[in-house]
């Protein structure tokens, strides 16, 4: 403060004496009032409000002035009074439309003055309606429940009737206790329906209005009305449609109760205990499983009774008095069930059930020159019956002495008739399988086959049979093997005179015949005719034509019988599909040829 | 025959009742005044919205150019409601038609204008007179048909010339202008949707619920 000097200390001790003495406030000139709005309800007077400044902390008075554009004349407000406190009312007369005023309002006190901004206003483009009248609300009925009717009036002000003002409607309603507004547009009509309203519930409805180009009014005072309670249409129906659903319901548990047993019996049937053939639980729980085990033990087990008929096949062929051979086979695995079955009907029950037992028999009847028998056992994997080189044993000189392989034939279609020989249709086969048992075969003794040569009834076939005769004379004519069960490829050589299948191993691969080697993989071969000399014609395959000719002409030169069979047979030398091409001659009663080149011939049961 | 579906019957009944109206009366003058006001109604509102439009980025420049200076001021209409009420109708008609004629060339300017404003709402601008444009020609055309009904007493028509060829050359006073303009225009359209509405009430006597 080193600059206050003397001059300056009577100045503020008069200041100071002046703040002191005075009162707390100063006084200004006012500030500058604000209009706030103008606003017109009919479009037929309008007001206007200001909002004052500071008053400067003196009286102020406000005025407000206005002035009509293109003209220079200010007017001032007619009517300060009927629209409250800092306003502006003007009346009809003052009241032009498509005219903007230009207003201002002045404030005045004692410091002096000031005036607001100016404003423009076009009383057309201010219209705000005061609020709807008469709001009420009634509850109704209809179909679907009880529904809100909200009806008002217009205000009063307002003239719609002369088209002057038109207005629109808007309502809400909300329950009491909520706090969303719903809010629906009514147009220009003075009613409302409100439906989907909960029961029970209290209910409050709100109206506004607007003119066609203003503001919107504002809401009216609410209105506020009970719902009624009410049980909703849809709501009744689902209850009684439980309460029925229900009631079957208890009906249906009751009756499941009362049949329990019965219905527990048909949900889970009763799964039977295990039944085991001598099977005892006493003994289980004897504790001596030596005993129940030996119960279990049941006597003829595994099945070997059967085993040839389930099994593949062995050509039975056994020469009676009617000469009938019966060539049985049949091809694995269908024909073990049917053999089973066929077995019994349409041959002659020869080669099925119990045959091994039944071949042995009658092979040891009959054999008993030569004194050794092997049976030539059936093999179930393929036709093929497996014979060692039995004939080695016997012979081992003769060159037929070498492993022979039998081979059972494919099934043959046998007709059902044995006596019945019959050239069969190429399609007319009639399958009938035989499950041949095993065929004895005798090697014959240093018969005249001895110094024979390897004679083939089918030059450069796999010959395979098993020939099994059952009858009187069967029994020469069987072919020892081996009771080997390997299944070997034997050939038949030839038949004798005597009816003894000669038979000769297959797999010899010695520089024999190249089409015997070639064959080498050759499973079947069918018989295709039998001679009168009981000779097998095997049919020759349609792989090897060539071989079947040359191979008649390299054995033309040998006298044997197969050579007979051959010139007599000359047919068989070609080249052809003699499936379905079967000679004509050859064939004896009894003996019936079946489609496919198989010799069909039924054993007769005499 | 019998079995007419329910649509056929309809599109029946519709065209029965058409034909009768037209043989009879053409459209009812109700129903043309009611058409009338709605398009008025649909013109005001179309001019207030663009003229929102065209504020949103400038400041009001409705102090620069008064509103007296609008090409149809020199036109006496009626100031209050009282005045307007005691205007028979086809006088009321007449003013409509006037006005709304006076505006066919502005509205063309406007429009041959609007796609060049330097204004960021160019497009929206540009659309909405093109919309104005049509409702006038629309509303035009209604008129026209209404004065046929009325007679000939309500022919008259004041001409209210617009001599200006363009809003100006550089980009404030073009703006200006279309700013002007388009607040006259404003201005016009609720009169004539006043009158078409006070018109529409006065022939529908018999309809005291829609007025």
């Amino acid at each position: 403060m080193m600059w206050i000097d003397s001059g300056t200390m009577p100045l503020l001790t008069l200041s100071v004496f002046f703040l002191l003495l005075s009162p707390a406030t100063s006084t200004s000139a006012p500030g500058r009032p604000r209009v706030t709005s103008c606003r017109s309800p009919e479009k037929e007077t309008f007001t206007c409000w200001w909002e004052p400044g500071d008053d400067g902390g003196l009286p102020t008075t406000y005025a407000l002035y206005y002035c009509l554009e293109g003209s220079e004349t200010v007017y001032e407000c007619p009517d300060y009074k009927t629209a409250g406190k800092n306003s502006c009312f003007f009346s009809k007369n003052d009241t032009s439309l498509w005219i903007n005023y230009n207003i201002s309002v002045v404030a005045t006190n004692a410091e002096g003055k000031s005036v607001s901004e100016p404003v423009e206003v076009d009383v057309v483009y201010i219209v705000q309606p005061k609020t709807p009248e008469s709001v009420m609300v009634s509850v109704l009925e209809d179909d679907h429940g009880p529904y809100l009717r909200v009806s008002w009036d217009k205000p009063r002000s307002a003239d719609t009737r002369s088209g002057w003002i038109t207005l629109v409607y808007q309502l809400r309603v909300k329950q009491v206790k909520e706090e969303n507004w719903e809010e629906y547009d009514a147009g220009m009509q003075k009613y409302y329906n409100v439906f989907s309203l909960h029961s029970g519930k209290e209910y409050m409805v709100q109206v506004r209005c607007k003119p066609d180009h203003g503001f919107w009014s504002e809401w009216t005072t609410p209105a506020y009305i009970q719902m009624p309670d009410f049980i909703p249409r849809e709501r009744s129906m689902w209850i009684m449609v439980a309460v029925f659903s229900a009631f079957i319901l208890l009906i249906f548990a009751w009756t499941m109760n009362v049949k329990r047993s019965s219905v527990k019996h048909y949900l889970l049937p009763p799964i039977p205990g295990p039944k085991i053939r001598g099977f005892d639980q006493q003994l289980l729980k004897s504790g001596k499983s030596e005993e129940v085990f030996n119960a279990l033990v049941i006597q003829g087990f595994p099945p070997t009774t059967n085993y040839e008929d389930l099994l593949v096949e062995y050509l039975e062929v056994y020469d009676d008095v009617k000469q009938e051979l019966v060539l049985n086979g049949k091809n694995l695995p269908e024909g073990l069930l049917k053999s089973k079955t066929m077995s019994s009907d349409n041959d002659s029950g020869r080669g099925s059930c119990d045959s091994r037992t039944l071949l042995m028999e009658k092979c040891a009847e009959g054999v008993e020159e030569s004194g050794m028998e092997q049976e030539l056992s059936q093999f179930g994997e393929s036709s093929w019956a497996s014979s060692d080189s039995g004939e080695d044993r016997e012979n081992p000189a003769s060159p037929r002495q070498e492993d022979r392989k039998v081979q059972t034939w494919p099934p043959v279609f046998s007709s059902p008739q044995p006596h019945h020989f019959q050239q069969q249709q190429p399609g007319g086969t009639r399958a009938s399988y035989h499950s041949v048992p095993e065929i004895s075969c005798r090697s014959p003794p240093g018969h005249s086959s001895g110094g024979q040569q390897n004679r083939f009834s089918k030059p450069g076939f796999y010959q395979y049979t098993q020939m099994h005769s059952m009858d009187s004379i069967e029994h020469k004519h069987v072919a020892q093997v081996p009771q080997s069960q390997s299944a070997e490829y034997v050939e038949v050589q030839t038949v004798d005179p005597e009816n003894i299948l000669l038979l000769r191993p297959l797999a010899n691969a010695e520089g024999h015949d190249p089409e015997l080697s070639d064959f080498a993989g050759e499973d079947y071969s069918k018989v295709r005719d039998v001679t009168s000399d009981n000779i097998l014609l095997l049919q020759r395959d349609l792989s090897g034509p060539q071989y079947v000719r040359d191979y008649c002409q390299d054995q033309s030169g040998q006298v044997d019988p197969c050579f007979m069979q051959l010139q007599q047979v000359e047919q068989t030398c070609k080249p052809t599909n003699v499936h379905l091409h079967l000679p004509s001659l050859m064939l004896q009663d009894g003996m019936r040829l079946a489609g496919n080149g198989y010799v069909d011939s039924t054993i007769m049961m005499s | 025959m019998a079995r007419l579906s329910q649509s056929t019957r309809l599109h029946l009944a519709v065209t029965v009742l058409m034909c009768v109206f037209v043989s009879a009366d053409g459209v009812s003058l109700n129903d043309l005044l009611e058409r009338a006001s709605q398009l008025s109604d649909k013109l005001h509102s179309l001019s207030t919205s663009l003229t929102n439009d065209l504020d949103s980025h400038f400041p009001p420049m409705g102090k620069i150019m008064r509103p007296s200076m609008c090409h149809t001021s020199s036109l006496q209409i009626p100031n209050d409601k009282d005045q307007t009420l005691r205007v028979p109708e086809n006088e009321l008609l007449s003013l409509a038609r006037s006005l709304l004629l006076a505006w066919s060339d502005p509205l063309a300017l406007l429009s041959s204008e609007a796609t060049t404003l330097p204004h960021p709402e160019r497009n929206t601008i540009n659309s909405k007179t093109r919309e104005l444009q049509d409702h006038t020609n629309s509303l035009g055309a209604g008129l026209e048909r209404l004065v046929h009904k009325m007679g000939p007493s309500s022919e008259a028509l004041s001409s209210l010339p617009f001599h200006n060829n363009d809003l100006g050359q550089d980009r404030i006073s073009r703006l200006v202008n279309f700013h002007f303009l388009l607040s006259c225009f404003r201005r016009d359209s609720h009169k004539i949707d006043s009158f078409l509405k006070v018109l529409r009430c006065r022939a529908a006597k018999m309809r005291p619920e829609m007025c």
